[in-house]
């Protein structure tokens, strides 16, 4: 049984007096423990919603989605769906509860009832994980975007979920903090094999993922591993970019050079010097 | 604008951060009431000792405490100056005289006294608010207010919707600077005198202003639920609230100021010097 | 033409608490410029241009700041003039929306600068068109409606009806996607036609190196330095130092010159990436 499982999902909403969006539509996929997906789209492609109805903030109006089993639209059940998939959200202003990082971070698993010696462990651990043990005891007023968002993913750590949803989070960051936060996510995923499903339109982000969904129009238009980067023509559909070092190997493979398909910065290096095998090398 | 005071803390570790935030609160309570009934410079004096001594066992810098104060000492200032010049004493002679200003003797008493009692008044909710994180208020709070569940009174929902105003008043406040930045930009001018036409161009304020807390709140709620909230039911706490000898102390000795700045006021054994301190 | 000569601002002067924010800074912007205005979170970027419709104002003894021929240090300004000259475009500006149709929310500035309302009308409509939103389709509708791209653009196009000869941006494509982020630069490239000045606040470094032709570095208030995009990004040190992050193009460029490869280290396009990597390696 897969860990969390969309089957025909289908949802709308309401805009404006009875002009009904149709967000999603017949969507299935599913996620695995320990799987990295990057989930993209572009705005108004249906992403957040489905950010949504992963944990229950909303229920399906066709279809079924499923965590662990259980299905999102049996109200009994969704302390234990939240319990397993955390979600963070894009705005780093709007999710702390308190004005105190560690009070925050406890916010969670005081709700889950736990001793206050456990929720103590958990909240150090945490906060240890995202690397902002030394900002503990402060206010949010002093931390930068990136460091709120990290705050913000030891708030869902603390809860020791199994999957770890990313709503465009790194969206309203600037370079340094997206990059702060994308190393802690990498970081959870490689090393304490946290499922994460990461819905980002940073492509560069996305190609950091083990898998890519790709929604169109509240429809999955692909899904599958990093392959998916080599079929310009699928980006070109649904009008998103290639990441950067795909699109300038694309164009060197036109004039002659073919480099493969590389996903970040150190495989292009490589594999354009071993294409030129060793001509030009001055070392 | 992001220096506003309100949940304001300063992270340390005195015995006055550690003491109990109920007992702080229970104290602050007994602080004030006593407070109205200083009426000597002897027992101002003796208030202000105690004040301060809190102050510097608090290990809180001065410039923050008083940087908390600002806009109230300016104030205060303000009121004072205003009760010393308008103060009337038909049996006296005033020192100076100014046309329809008059300085009396016993209005410069009066008036430093009622800028005294206000500072005193200001000085230890600051004290409060800068030692104490807003959750440790609202969990002294809830406990404190406990007996009122029996009323069917939600304390609990009540004390997290203060947690999460205090978080949110700055980032508001913040917010609202931006808004009318942005408008003034688009030549919005907020500097009528007109009070129904000033109503009027904070429309464009307001509105995103209510737009943008509608928001937050719905972002806010989508986390907490996110984050397994359910209300008071099953919920712990990571800082359980434990009182320690300290704070019974505490509370027995500023007990026991309030009984000396009764007897101070009353002189109930009728003692020689409080009656010669007695201005 | 903004021209900036020793300006120095504190945040609560003669108090315990100030905060110096700028440290005498000197810049001018021509007519004509795409200004480019980079570096990290707390350099005083947006102090210094809120400096320039006097949103804050030049503080005594602080230097001076000069828009065209208004010495913004003057006591007395002409706000409204000022204000119809310079235009102020904010982060998120679509959060700055409040009326209830797209049409009067556009016509908000030229109303504050008391046009008559045909002129006000006429620029609202332009002002919707120029950012390429459909007139008709769209003036009628409540703003809050919109898409988070067409917000944006109606917020634009806000600014763009008071027709400013200088057009200020705070990160102007900040949260938008890939589509979003082009489809802005793109209108504020046809903005430019009709109001010569631009300047941008960005921390998208393949933004400024696309679209700018001078680029100020600001650093702890100071200014560290006034560029050609080549130059900037040919600055490796310079920019660490600042903590301002390199093109993703540039640093592919730099990581194929460590890996011994001949190619030059300050390349800010694509289309010139491109074209070194097939010279070094002998394809073109």
């Amino acid at each position: 049984m897969p860990f969390l499982e969309f089957k025909n999902v289908g949802y709308s909403y309401i805009s404006g007096e009875d002009d009904y969006i149709r967000a999603l539509d017949s969507v299935s996929f599913s996620v695995e423990r320990g799987e990295f997906v990057a989930l993209v789209g572009c705005n108004g492609s249906g992403k957040s919603t489905l950010a949504r109805l992963c944990n229950g903030l909303i229920a399906p109006d066709d279809g079924r989605v499923t965590v662990d089993g259980d299905d999102t639209s049996d109200k009994s059940k969704l302390h234990g769906i939240r319990k397993k998939i955390g979600v963070v959200f894009q705005n780093p202003d709007n999710q702390m509860v308190t004005t105190v990082v560690e009070d925050d971070v406890a916010f969670g698993p005081e709700n889950l009832g736990l001793p206050p010696a456990e929720i103590r462990e958990r909240v150090d651990l945490a906060l240890k994980s995202v690397g902002m043990s030394e900002y503990a005891k402060s206010g949010p007023f002093r931390l930068s975007g990136g460091q709120k968002q990290r705050v913000a993913i030891a708030g869902v750590l603390a809860i020791k979920p199994e999957l770890m949803i990313l709503d465009e989070a790194t969206g309203m960051l600037d370079p340094s903090g997206r990059r702060e936060v994308m190393d802690v996510v990498k970081k959870l995923n490689r090393e304490e094999n946290m499922a994460v499903v990461m819905i980002t339109h940073f492509m560069e982000e996305a190609a950091v993922a083990d898998r890519i969904i790709i929604l169109d129009k509240g429809r999955v238009a692909a899904d599958g591993g990093r392959e998916l980067f080599e079929d310009t023509a699928l980006f070109d559909r649904v009008g998103l970019e290639l990441p950067v070092y795909v699109r300038v190997a694309q164009k060197l493979k036109e004039k002659g050079l073919d480099i493969g398909c590389p996903l970040d910065i150190t495989s292009f290096v490589e594999n354009t010097a071993s294409a030129f095998g060793g001509k030009g090398r001055g070392v | 604008m992001r220096d506003v005071t309100i949940g304001q803390y300063y992270p340390s570790d005195s015995i006055v951060h550690r003491a109990d935030p109920r007992f702080k609160i229970v104290i602050l309570i007994l602080y004030l009431v006593t407070v109205f009934f200083c009426e000597s410079f002897l027992s101002f004096g003796f208030m202000t000792f105690f004040a301060v001594l809190t102050v510097i066992l608090s290990r809180v810098p001065i410039n923050k405490v008083l940087k908390s104060l600002k806009f109230i000492l300016i104030i205060l200032a303000f009121t004072t100056f205003l009760m010393m010049i308008f103060y009337k004493d038909p049996g006296n002679k005033p020192l100076a005289e100014w046309g329809i200003f008059h300085i009396y003797l016993n209005g410069i008493y009066a008036s430093v006294k009622l800028g005294w009692r206000l500072l005193l008044f200001v000085i230890m909710p600051t004290v409060l608010t800068l030692t104490s994180t807003p959750t440790e208020l609202c969990d002294a709070l809830e406990s404190l207010l406990k007996p009122l569940k029996l009323l069917h009174i939600p304390v609990h929902e009540l004390a997290l919707i203060m947690s999460i105003a205090l978080r949110l008043i700055p980032t508001l406040i913040e917010e609202t600077d931006k808004i009318i930045n942005a408008q003034k930009a688009r030549g919005a001018a907020f500097e009528s005198k007109n009070p129904f036409r000033k109503i009027k161009a904070m429309i464009p304020v307001l509105i995103p202003l209510f737009v943008s807390s509608f928001r937050r709140a719905d972002d806010l709620a989508d986390a907490m639920d996110s984050r397994c909230y359910r209300g008071a039911k099953g919920r712990t706490r990571m800082k359980k609230l434990h009182f320690h000898v300290g704070d019974v102390i505490a509370l027995l000795f500023w007990c026991a100021v309030t009984v000396c700045v009764l007897f101070l006021k009353y002189n109930w054994l009728g003692w020689g010097f409080i009656s010669a301190w007695s201005l | 033409m903004i021209k900036v000569d020793r300006l120095s601002y504190v945040y609560s002067p003669k108090t315990p608490f100030t905060k110096q924010a700028l440290f005498d800074i000197d810049l001018k912007i021509d007519t004509g410029d795409f200004f480019g205005i980079i570096g990290n979170t707390g350099a005083g970027k947006s102090t210094l241009v809120s400096h320039f419709n006097a949103l804050t104002r030049v503080q005594k003894n602080s230097g001076t700041v000069l828009v065209d021929d208004m010495d913004l240090s003057a006591k007395k300004i002409d706000l409204k003039k000022l204000r119809a000259k310079v235009g102020m475009v904010f982060q998120y500006p679509e959060h700055q929306l409040f009326d209830d149709t797209v049409f009067k929310d556009v016509m908000f500035g030229p109303k504050n600068l008391g046009l008559p309302q045909d002129e006000q009308k006429e620029r609202a409509r332009q002002a919707i068109r120029l950012v390429g939103l459909d007139f008709d389709a769209i003036a009628e509708r409540s703003p809050f409606e919109l898409s988070g791209g067409q917000k944006r653009r109606v917020a634009l196009a806000g600014v763009l009806a008071m027709r400013p000869e200088i057009l200020v941006l705070d990160e102007p494509t900040a949260g938008l996607d890939p589509a979003g982020k082009r489809d802005i630069m793109q209108l504020i490239l046809r903005a430019k036609e009709t109001c010569p000045t631009v300047v941008m606040i960005s921390h998208n470094m393949d933004e400024i190196a696309a679209y700018c032709n001078r680029i100020a570095v600001l650093d702890r208030g100071r200014v560290a330095g006034v560029f050609s995009p080549r130059e900037l990004f040919g600055s490796e040190k310079l920019l660490a130092e600042c903590g301002v992050e390199l093109p993703l193009v540039t640093e592919m460029a730099a990581g194929l010159n460590d890996a011994g490869i001949d190619i030059d280290r300050s390349i800010i396009s694509e289309d010139e990436l491109v074209s070194a990597i097939l010279k070094a390696g002998g394809y073109a």
